[in-house]
């Protein structure tokens, strides 16, 4: 018996020594396999999204030449950042301003009035969203150069389109900021941020635009840039540098032979309102749009930009939902005074009260509420002030008859205006809007960048210059004879006749009889043109002229607007350009990146 | 977006992973097949010793004062081997001669009696000492004696009365060292940070449930939980190496008890939270709104030198303002008078959603009070457990069913928990943890789960935008909104909330839990083998219906829908020995673990105008415009290996080491792998002999300790990768020109770091355990510090390289924390039936950016309304306020002109403090003016107990934190949103006569600089608190009596919560959360509010 048990005990020893040693091979090579597989097991790759062999090939490439044209409404969803610069502008040139009341979107306020600083935080964005642009563009060029399966054709146009695009993007920033730097794709980005920035970009701009110019096709398709595009971008370039006679000969050029990039030879439209009009997109006049359409998935995609920009609790009898933003200013409203003859009062003599174009202001604000009393303008009107600005008593595009302070936030704050260009239609609600997102506010009209109306002007400039008045005084003509265009005027909705009493004609020789009065009429023609396009502060600082003009405007818009621009000035030799962003001088060092003058 | 191309180089790596899983799980099935092998055998040999070897025991386990412990242990010392007591404390077992048995009961004292001749062993236990409290690590469990770390318990009853949706809410005050900020949303997140801020995200600590790392403890029952540990330092979390940086929670669930009867409870609470609409915010009156808007219009013309315009729409064109009879009737605003009822009427047939008819509410709409409501709550948990010799079992079913104050807001939970052992041999257990969970949130606010509701403008800001004089219906019964003319664009939060809100639908369905496998195949070696996992699924369903009655309307009806899946799974193996040698004992313990924190799916879509929005027609199918989503997401995975060591000389001198090396997929190839290490060591002074001759200490530990932990939360996994991508809003483009629909494009979207490795942070502790007058008084101290270095930063990249791809995190910033924890308990008998307990848990906090990046000294919060109120400095704490300093008002015209030169200035206005003395009012003059990280939070329980009779309060206080009120930038001004609802502070702006004693500036519309358009210290108010947390009577009923009843527990018990609040903040309330780097600003704060709840625990 004794035995037995210590048989079984030992049977019970060996048998558990055995399992434990089973057991321990067990979890040792569990351990093992664990770790041999661990690297492997530890490498997850990415969902979602390429590397950079896949955006190497050609198919990769036009992707990334998409994604550059895809900023060129902006990337961080800043309103700033929209290609029109309807702040930066229009509102600084004095065209318009912020809308509204005062608390609303109030980092404008600053703005508005020319007293912010570069903490000033909506510029950051713009200067950002602008570099990304840059740097987009360069990732385009960087994988061309590395490209093995794209054909030299196709290496010509796309990189003619990325430069096209980056010397936009430098523009852009250089209008704004004057010093940037700039770099293009050869260079790495640790070296970028070494770049200090300078004034002394022109050359880098003329060379993409050449560059584009060079070897863009006329014809490269609806959304595209085009040779000619470059060709009046190169211009304009010129033009800002005073290079007039090298600007005259490319403005000549593109007159002549330029064509949209769906191969219409360039002109203007018979109907003004219809440069706005998202249906007649991509139209005879557009040299350089961006596109804008709806049912994308985002957006960002038509022109999130203007959502802000229509008038305010219309109800379903007005478009837009919101916000009431972006008002024209009392003092481009009386800029459409005309005299008898059809002519602008150029000698400024517009806003005297004799000649200011009556408005309900005074009757709401002044007068206590009293707008049942309004009387509509009876004074001769430069036609082209009813597809501009919104104003009571006038038809609404296809909407209602504009019925005053009812579509206006704050009256005392923001005046009796509301914005009309770029507003889509009753009949476009859904159709060509993108109605996915909070407001119905995202048209989907392109912006033009340049048009062919602004070529002809810029061109008139450059002739001028050049002291071929008569040809300066042609291309301007050929701008009003299309506002002059009665059947295309605006008129009441019972057809009872033009909503206003509208008076425009050619200029006579007289005008243009020398460089200064030709000049002076130019120059008034794109504000009336071209107001609220974002083209009036960088055309008046260019001008050499920004202080004088705004200043008188501040003080004498300031007078309805008291709490907007009451003391509001206008710093010569400060305002002209924005601050350089604080927090990229933060990052990049002041040494690197030195202030514009005078912040 | 999905892969394109097919050559992708990583993809050759999946099919390998693949393989590789299938083969740990093969593994994973032979050793469960080599074990049921080894079984069989075992059985019949062990059968056979028994036989001669073992006899019966059998006693009764009794507290001192001989009333029986029904579920105390009693376990084999050593072995698996254990029973429990019955009811009458009544137990039985089979031992060995000389085998030892060991006598265990929650919150007492643990006693051990050796088995010699006698069959009956009768014990008492010993109340109060906790010095065998058992610690759940996760991995392991030692005793509270044993410890080293820096480790709190929370036991189950003290948590069970608390009417919060999710567990970790009840950590709020009872665990020094743990802080929480949560908010009255039912089904919240909440902002738990143990010991402070170790990076700039992702510090919430890891959540163990069962052995198992969890991403969220929301799907727990409160009554499911058996304890619930804090692992605070790094000797007692490091062995959670990567991930214990930030703390560790261990939750382990109830898990019945070997030879126990089988028992079933019911807890059941219900009650009330009450909106507390007394202690909302005041807004002005319509009376007072009309004349404070005139006096706004008076002070605009002193400021512009002009004559006052009265210009509101409403109130009519005199000094003295009116009211209107009508705000709106189709189009008229204003009205005064009487309007063409029929012809309105009719218009409103013709047009019902386009006409509206607005009287004012003269007597002004309480919004706050409209948009709430009291919000019943109620949570049943039947709750059975129990077990035979060889194996123990709990099953729980839980409902909860609970509503927010503000309308069509709600929780709901039902849970399903089975936990339970086998034996299969002597050696060798099967065990598992499973639940079944069922979680609806309808209504949150605010991001991250709910915890970004504060700095969101939610519902609860809108209440204070909407005007008193808007009724909430007009007067044909539609929703009243700023359709009325002269009231901005404040939307009606009813409306919002009941038609918008009520009918959507959100829910996610998931399954969680382990199985485990215990073998002891010698003495003193345990290994232990699980496989744990969850897998969720969730669905919603939003519908949004056109309103055009706002001043900003809804134009479309919109419908989305989505739906996610996810799968995650651990795979751990631990191996432990323990053994005595002399005095020497040593417990050696080793594993390795494999995971993913949860690899899926989602898919989800929305559109505009459906044809019809009758609920059931509406899907993805029938909207225009449709616009769908997917994506997938492949989770983290991790390999670790980690090890300790535990060594005691006579349970004198304690030391332990740990370390732990943590493989992850979040890191590159270089800097894959970090390890981890800990050392602790205690000295238990009372042990030693010149301890023994007094009676005033009765327990005296001296810990301390220091080690390494990781953190990882804070990094993307695709950090470590340079990637391009499309994005529908900023690379898509129509290129062809189109109207319709764009084009993808491409670009960088990640500018990779392959470098990037794990942020450390250092620990070091040293504390004490002290128990006086035989424990009447216990003292836990420790004092901590945490470097935390390589922190992972995004140093932001210059705007020249392009900023749409973001930035990679690089290794480079550190932050320090530090502070004391220590926690208080006396008890005690007043007399011989009233006995009383006082915990008292108080944590310090100090946290400081040491470094940033080269030439980075700080950088912003978020962005609210242009104001900018955070700014995470290196020198400062996170989350500290940056601003201009307000010195006072410009009182008059001369000090306007006497002052340093400020943009806007003017008389009433802020008049801010020069900072650097250079004369003019710069944004270099903005400076630090407090921080929302409080210097103290603390709670303190007193629990008095007369007879059968408990009472309890429970207070919690923070202090020396500062929050920064936004929502003053809504109310407290004109002219911010010119016309919507103000304040009553409006009363007290700056006049002459208050000068700097105005409580807001100048009533007027201008916003700039010196009025409402920068950040300023008068926004930020000091956010300290005391609140009365709990206040509650529960009665446990005779047991005698209950028996007769066919009861074994019966216990009434009625608590009233959050229902005193002692501040000096003017907000809703003082508790505000947010993200780390940008917490404690207040936009609408959804606040915590008192709640009445009667609670049933019935034993059958």
């Amino acid at each position: 018996m004794y035995n037995f048990f210590i048989s079984l005990k030992q049977k019970l020893t060996m048998k558990t020594m055995s399992r434990v040693k089973k057991l321990t091979l067990c979890v040792m090579a569990l351990l093992v396999v664990s770790i041999s597989c661990s690297d492997e097991f530890l490498e997850i790759a990415p969902t979602g999204s390429l590397a950079d062999a896949q955006v190497g090939t050609k198919d990769g490439i036009e992707g990334l030449l998409i994604g550059t044209y895809a900023a060129l409404n902006g990337v961080f969803g800043n309103r700033f950042e929209g290609p029109n610069h309807w702040i930066t502008g229009s509102i600084l040139g004095g065209d318009a301003n912020k809308g509204t009341d005062a608390g609303d979107y109030s980092s404008i306020n600053p703005v508005q009035r020319f007293e912010h600083d570069a903490t000033q935080g909506d510029l950051n964005n713009l200067w950002r969203g602008r570099f990304e642009g840059v740097s987009r563009a360069n990732a385009v060029l960087a994988a061309l150069a590395n490209a093995t399966d794209v054909t030299p054709a196709d290496v010509a146009r796309l990189a003619g389109e990325a430069r096209m695009l980056r010397g936009h993007f430098y523009f852009d920033l250089k209008k704004h900021f004057n010093s940037i730097p700039v770099f293009d794709e050869t260079i790495a980005p640790t070296d970028i941020v070494a770049i200090p920035n300078t004034p002394d970009v022109w050359p880098q701009i003329e060379a993409d635009f050449q560059f584009a110019f060079d070897n863009l096709p006329a014809v490269n398709g609806a959304g595209r840039v085009n040779k000619w595009a470059a060709g009046a971008y190169l211009a304009k370039a010129y033009l800002y540098q005073g290079k007039f006679a090298q600007a005259k000969t490319m403005f000549d050029d593109v007159i002549a032979n330029g064509v949209t990039s769906d191969g219409q030879a360039y002109a203007l439209l018979d109907d003004y309102a219809q440069i706005y009009n998202a249906e007649n997109d991509n139209h005879a006049e557009s040299v350089m749009d961006v596109e804008s359409a709806n049912n994308t998935g985002s957006t960002q995609n038509a022109n999130a930009f203007d959502d802000l920009n229509y008038p305010y609790n219309t109800g379903p009898d007005g478009p837009g939902n919101c916000c009431g933003f972006f008002q024209p200013s009392i003092e481009l409203g009386n800029s459409f005074r005309t005299d008898a003859s059809g002519l602008p009062l150029l000698d400024g003599s517009y806003n005297d009260p004799a000649n200011a174009v009556a408005n309900n202001f005074q009757h709401v604000v002044v007068d206590g509420n009293d707008e049942g009393t309004f009387v509509e303008d009876a004074g001769n009107l430069d036609p082209r002030i009813d597809h501009s600005m919104g104003r009571m008593g006038i038809p609404y595009l296809d909407w209602i008859e504009h019925p005053g302070s009812a579509w206006i936030r704050s009256f005392p704050y923001a005046g009796p205006y509301s914005p009309k260009k770029y507003i889509y239609y009753r009949s476009q609600e859904n159709s060509f809007t993108d109605g996915s997102s909070w407001t119905r506010g995202y048209a989907i009209m392109n912006y033009t960048i340049i048009r062919f109306a602004d070529v002809l002007l810029m061109a008139a400039e450059a002739e001028v210059e050049a002291g071929t008045l008569d040809q300066a005084r042609t291309y301007v003509n050929m701008v009003r004879a299309r506002a002059a265009n009665s059947a295309h005027w605006v008129r009441e909705y019972d057809d009872s006749g033009f909503a206003a009493n509208y008076n425009i004609s050619e200029y006579p020789p007289a005008q243009f009889a020398d460089q200064a009065s030709a000049r002076e009429a130019v120059r008034f023609e794109r504000k009336l043109e071209l107001s609220g396009e974002g083209h009036r502060f960088f055309d008046l600082v260019r001008w050499g002229v920004a202080s004088d003009v705004i200043n008188s405007y501040l003080q004498f818009e300031g007078q309805f607007l008291v709490t907007k621009f009451g003391g509001a000035s206008f710093t010569a030799g400060k305002n002209e350009f924005q601050p350089i962003p604080q927090p990229q001088i933060d990052i990049q060092g002041p040494d690197i990146l030195t202030q514009n003058p005078g912040y | 977006m999905i892969l394109k191309n097919d050559d992708h180089s990583l993809k050759p790596c999946v099919r390998q992973r693949f393989a590789k899983q299938t083969k740990v799980f093969s593994l994973l099935l032979f050793l469960l097949g080599s074990i049921s092998y080894a079984v069989e055998a075992a059985d019949f040999e062990k059968m056979a010793v028994v036989e001669t070897l073992q006899q019966t025991i059998t006693g009764t386990i009794t507290d001192t004062q001989g009333v029986p412990l029904p579920g105390a242990n009693v376990v084999i010392k050593g072995t698996t081997t254990g029973a429990a007591a019955d009811f009458d404390g009544n137990y039985s077992i089979t031992a060995n001669a000389g085998d030892v048995l060991v006598f265990t009961y929650t919150g007492y004292t643990s006693t051990e009696r050796t088995v010699g001749a006698d069959n009956v062993i009768n014990v008492s236990l010993e109340e109060g000492l906790a010095l065998d409290e058992v610690v759940v690590t996760g991995y392991t469990t030692e005793t509270k004696r044993e410890t080293t770390a820096a480790v709190s318990i929370v036991k189950a009853e003290e948590l069970a009365a608390i009417p919060s949706g999710n567990v970790e809410q009840q950590l709020q005050g009872r665990v020094a060292g743990v802080t929480v900020l949560t908010n009255g949303q039912p089904g919240t997140t909440s902002q738990i940070r143990v010991r402070g801020f170790g990076a700039f995200g992702g510090n919430e600590p890891l959540y163990v449930v069962d052995g198992v790392p969890v991403g969220s403890t929301d799907f727990l029952n409160p009554d499911d939980i058996a304890t619930t540990t804090v692992l605070k330092d790094a000797a007692a979390a490091s062995i959670y190496g990567a991930r214990a940086a930030n703390g560790v929670v261990v939750y382990t669930t109830k898990q019945g008890a070997r030879s126990k009867k089988t028992e079933v409870f019911v807890n059941v609470s219900s009650g009330l939270t009450d909106p507390n609409v007394a202690g909302s915010p005041e807004m002005l009156n319509p009376q007072d709104m009309a004349e404070y808007t005139h006096i706004a219009y008076r002070n605009n013309a002193a400021a512009t030198g002009t004559t006052p315009q009265y210009t509101h729409p409403q109130y009519g064109d005199q000094p003295t303002p009116r009211l209107p009879d009508y705000l709106h009737a189709n189009g008229a605003n204003g009205v005064v008078g009487t309007v063409d009822l029929a012809a309105i009427q009719a218009a409103y047939e013709a047009d019902p959603e386009n006409v509206f008819l607005i009287r004012p509410n003269l007597e002004g709409t309480n919004w706050y009070k409209e948009i709430t409501r009291p919000a019943p709550l109620t949570r049943v948990t039947l709750g059975i457990d129990g077990g035979t010799e060889r194996g123990r079992f709990y099953f729980g079913f839980s409902a909860q069913d609970q509503d927010g104050i503000v309308l069509s807001q709600s929780f709901t939970r039902y849970a399903a928990r089975f936990n339970s052992e086998w034996d299969i041999a002597p050696w060798l257990a099967v065990g598992e943890n499973f639940q079944v969970t069922y979680r609806s949130v309808l209504g949150l606010f605010g991001g991250d789960g709910g915890l970004g509701v504060a700095d969101d403008e939610s519902e609860v800001l809108s209440a204070y935008r909407m005007p008193t004089i808007i009724p909430v219906f007009d007067e044909f019964g539609s929703y009243a909104s700023t359709r009325a003319a002269g009231f901005n664009n404040p939307r009606n939060p009813v409306r919002r909330l009941v038609r918008n809100a009520g009918d959507d639908r959100s829910y996610n369905i998931g399954g969680n839990g382990n199985i485990y496998l215990l073998l002891k195949p010698i003495d003193g070696l345990t290994i232990r083998s699980s496989l744990g996992g969850a897998y969720g699924n969730s669905h919603f369903v939003n519908y949004n219906f056109r309103y055009l009655g706002d001043s900003e309307p809804e134009a479309s009806n919109s419908f989305s829908e989505g739906s996610s899946y996810f799968l995650s799974w651990t795979f751990t193996n631990t191996v432990q020995y323990e053994k005595l040698f002399g005095k020497h004992k040593i417990k050696a313990f080793g594993g390795v673990e494999a995971l993913n924190t949860g690899a899926g799916r989602f898919v989800n879509g929305n559109g505009i105008n459906p044809f019809s929005t009758d609920l059931d027609f509406q899907n993805l199918n029938v909207v225009q415009s449709p616009n769908v989503n997917s994506g997938q997401f492949k989770g983290v995975n991790f390999y670790s290996l980690f090890g300790k060591v535990d060594y005691n000389w006579d349970e004198k001198y304690y030391l332990t080491g740990v370390i732990r090396r943590d493989g992850s997929s979040r890191f590159g190839g270089n800097n894959r792998f970090g390890t981890f290490p800990a050392v602790s060591g205690a000295w238990r002074v009372i042990a030693e002999p010149f301890m023994q001759n007094q009676d005033i200490i009765s327990d005296l530990k001296i810990r301390g300790g220091w080690g390494e932990m990781g953190n990882s939360n804070n990094v993307d996994p695709n950090n470590q990768f340079s990637l391009f991508a499309s994005n529908r809003g900023n690379t898509f483009y129509p290129i062809d020109g189109q109207n319709s629909g764009a084009n993808e494009g491409f670009a960088q979207s990640r500018i990779g770091n392959p470098d990037a490795k794990w942020e450390t942070s250092t620990t070091t502790n040293i504390g004490f355990d002290l128990g006086m007058f035989n424990d009447k008084l216990e003292i836990i101290l420790d004092w901590w510090e945490k470097d935390t270095e390589d922190l992972l930063f995004q140093v932001p990249l210059a705007g020249v390289t392009g900023n749409f791809a973001s930035a990679p995190a690089v290794n480079i910033a550190s932050m320090r924390n530090a502070g004391v924890d220590f926690q208080i308990v006396n008890r005690g008998n007043i007399t011989e039936d009233l006995s009383y307990t006082v915990t008292l848990n108080n944590s310090f906090l100090t946290n400081e950016i040491t470094f940033l990046a080269d030439g980075i000294e700080f950088f912003d919060g978020g962005s609210y309304r242009g104001i900018r109120p955070i700014r995470n400095a290196v020198g400062q704490s996170l989350s500290t306020f940056f601003g201009y300093k307000v010195a006072g008002y410009f009182n008059s015209q001369a000090e306007v002109d006497s002052s340093p030169a400020q943009d806007g200035a003017g008389i009433g206005r802020f008049r801010y403090e020069d900072v650097n003395g250079d004369g003019v009012i710069t944004p270099d003059d903005r400076t630090f003016l407090g921080s929302a990280v409080p210097d103290y939070t603390g709670g303190a329980t007193i629990n008095l107990r007369y007879k059968n009779l408990e009472f309890e309060t429970y207070w919690y206080a923070s202090l020396g934190n500062e929050i920064w009120n936004q929502s003053k930038w809504f109310t407290d001004f004109f002219g911010t949103f010119e016309g919507s609802a103000k304040g009553v502070r409006a009363k007290q702006s700056w006049t002459p006569e208050l000068g700097n004693n105005a409580a807001a500036p100048i009533w007027e519309s201008a916003s700039n600089l010196s009025t409402s358009g920068a950040e300023n210290s008068w926004y930020v108010e000091d956010g300290s608190f005391l609140r009365l947390q709990r206040l509650a009577f529960i009665y446990s009923f005779d047991q005698d009596m209950i028996e007769k009843w066919g009861l074994t527990k019966f216990k009434l018990g009625v608590s009233a919560n959050n229902i005193w609040t002692i501040t000096d903040y003017s907000g809703l309330d003082p508790v505000v959360s947010g993200p780390d780097t940008n917490f404690g600003i207040d936009v609408g704060n959804f606040p915590v509010t008192p709640s009445y709840l009667i609670s049933l625990e019935i034993g059958l």
